[in-house]
């Protein structure tokens, strides 16, 4: 059989785009071109301008892709001047999924900062779909202010799924937000959740991923089971152009997420 | 395996015959340096089968230093011409060899790669006068070829003596069998000489190998000692686009009319920007991170997946760098 060409991206047009915040927006595509498990990663292509690594942020079972992502870069710069029935391009899944079948029966800890939540959405809404499966679900998620927070219109309505357990905190409040104030580390002052065996779930900020993760291992998760999105520079995604290397692993293929055991003992794994 | 003698008089009949069916690639030595040329008619054939490697690596063969990889919104396929290389030596077969575990043998494959090296025939050479920069017999590198290559050539009196690994080797040996001998006593036991000679000729340039656990030891060798080794380093590159095993690249679109042409280029370790995510972190900000980085790839991560080293010994690292950093003084060292 002709080998597929793993560079080629799958062109789909733009359905919608939701603004989330000042300078985040999810961008939902009109179908599903690549079938993902929930932890894997897609290249996402801006004709002309480049291609740059996101996890989806909708659920696997969903009909559409979406992607919610944040105007950080060159890709992503591009990415904001599209309009809706405008041209992308999808390549992949990358990447391994989450194990969800070895979480069955126990307490899922999700904790998000900032845009990080994003990619946490799609193992929550994985997570969502078969929620009897899963003793609890609690998702702890930090943004810098009110107005920072993505998903605010649909968080309420999670707040009402039965075996989900949902807490948020700003860095700095305004004259309207009433719940908790302070980084997201003070979400993780109490941890209901029986530590020896569930999972915790990480993604954000480098800074909030080294201070997230710091305290999960105080409070005594088993490092194996501590999940942590890593954010690198995936080329290729297929584990040949060598860019995303963190140690002996390829973050494109060996990841995109990586427990604490694979990377405790690199210097600095989330810079 | 086979073993054939090719006169000296029909050589350059040969490679005639050759370049019927496709490209053809020799050696000659020029200004003091190897260099593979194409043949053609015109051009006096004055091949060179003795002297080392090539100045230039020969990976653009298979992967070019720029190479159109996909086109959107309409994809079209690689076609690649046949050719030869001939004359190549061994440790160029060994930066082959961690291509192909790269691109063909870990999944996805590479179309692009795999269409090239599928058309490509691999005619190595022996490689009898080692010089100062080469140090294959340290990273478990033959001076002669003995796989990847479907026929490797020693230069004996009498010509070439010829031996077939591949059932390609032997299909080109077949073709042309008149222009075959067959390989007699006196040109294996010349041969034998030869290959003492050279693996003798090596171990008086480089005595001392490396520490058997040399992997570990560049893991544990720390910050200080890689800072040491990398301060005359002036971030020339020449080491990582010189070398013929580094395998790094980076994808970027260009719009080309109403279409985009995605195009791969060569990248290095140790650029600055390398590793940088669109966010603003970057893993390896600081030159000795990368420095190390490279050591790493070449010695220890790749030897861990593969089970031998992505470095072939062949030098080109040393001779093209400005400050004249040797990566042999760097290794013995730890």
């Amino acid at each position: 059989m002709e080998a597929v060409n793993p560079y080629y991206p799958i062109p789909i047009k733009i359905k919608e785009i939701i603004p989330e915040t000042h300078n985040i927006s999810t961008f939902i595509l009109e179908g599903m071109p690549i079938q993902f498990k929930a932890g894997q990663f897609a290249e996402l292509t801006v004709p002309g301008v480049g291609e740059a690594p996101f996890t989806p942020s909708s659920s696997p079972y969903a009909d559409d892709m979406e992607f919610t992502i944040m105007k950080v870069g060159r890709v992503t710069g591009g990415l904001f001047e599209l309009k809706k029935g405008d041209l992308v391009g999808v390549r992949g899944p990358f990447g391994k999924a989450y194990p969800l079948k070895d979480f069955k029966g126990k307490e899922i800890f999700i904790v998000g900062g900032g845009v990080g939540f994003a990619p946490l959405r799609s193992l929550f809404l994985a997570l969502v779909h078969n929620i009897k499966d899963y003793k609890k679900v609690y998702i702890r998620y930090g943004a810098r202010t009110p107005d920072d927070l993505v998903y605010w219109k649909l968080i309420p309505k999670w707040q009402k799924i039965n075996g989900v357990d949902i807490d948020l905190t700003v860095d700095i409040g305004d004259d309207f937000w009433e719940g908790k104030v302070g980084v997201v580390t003070v979400l993780l002052d109490d941890i209901p959740v029986d530590l020896d065996k569930a999972p915790a779930f990480v993604c954000g900020p480098p800074l909030m991923m080294k201070f997230v993760t710091q305290r999960l291992v105080e409070a005594g998760f088993q490092h194996r089971n501590i999940y942590l999105s890593m954010e690198k520079n995936m080329s290729c995604g297929i584990g040949k152009c060598n860019h995303c290397r963190v140690g002996k692993f390829y973050v494109c293929k060996d990841g995109p997420v990586l427990t604490w055991d694979d990377v405790k003992d690199i210097e600095e794994p989330f810079l | 395996m086979r073993l054939y003698l090719l006169p000296s008089n029909n050589i350059k009949n040969f490679v005639k015959k050759l370049a019927q069916d496709g490209s053809v690639y020799y050696p000659i030595f020029e200004d003091d340096k190897t260099h593979l040329i194409k043949f053609t008619e015109d051009k006096e054939f004055e091949p060179n089968f003795e002297k080392i490697r090539t100045a230039e690596n020969i990976k653009h063969f298979f992967f070019p230093s720029r190479d159109v990889v996909a086109k959107f919104p309409k994809d079209s396929k690689v076609k690649a011409e046949k050719q030869y290389l001939f004359g190549i030596k061994s440790c160029d077969l060994r930066g082959i060899e961690v291509y192909d575990r790269i691109f063909i043998k870990t999944e996805p494959v590479d179309p692009m790669y795999k269409e090239r090296r599928e058309k490509t025939i691999i005619i190595s050479a022996d490689c009898p006068e080692p010089a100062d920069c080469c140090f294959c017999n340290l990273v478990g590198v033959s001076p002669y070829g003995a796989g990847t290559c479907d026929i490797n050539v020693t230069k004996v009196s009498a010509g070439l003596l010829c031996e077939v690994f591949t059932k390609f080797g032997e299909q080109v040996i077949s073709k042309h069998k008149d222009l075959f001998e067959e390989a007699g006593k006196e040109a294996p036991k010349e041969r034998e000489k030869t290959r003492k000679d050279a693996l003798t000729e090596l171990g008086k340039i480089n005595s001392k190998p490396f520490k058997e656990d040399i992997a570990e030891r560049i893991e544990k060798a720390g910050k200080e000692t890689m800072q040491d080794a990398q301060k005359d380093c002036v971030e020339c590159f020449a080491c990582l686009y010189a070398c013929p095993t580094c395998y790094c690249f980076l994808l970027s679109d260009y719009k080309k009319g109403k279409n985009i042409e995605r195009v791969r280029t060569w990248d290095a370790c140790y650029y600055a920007a390398y590793a940088r995510v669109g966010g603003g972190a970057n893993p390896r900000s600081d030159l000795v991170e990368r420095f190390w980085n490279r050591f790493l790839c070449k010695f220890n991560y790749f030897n861990e997946y593969e089970g031998f080293f992505a470095c072939s010994g062949c030098g080109r690292c040393y001779r093209g760098c400005s400050a004249k950093i040797d990566i042999r003084e760097i290794l013995w060292k730890l």
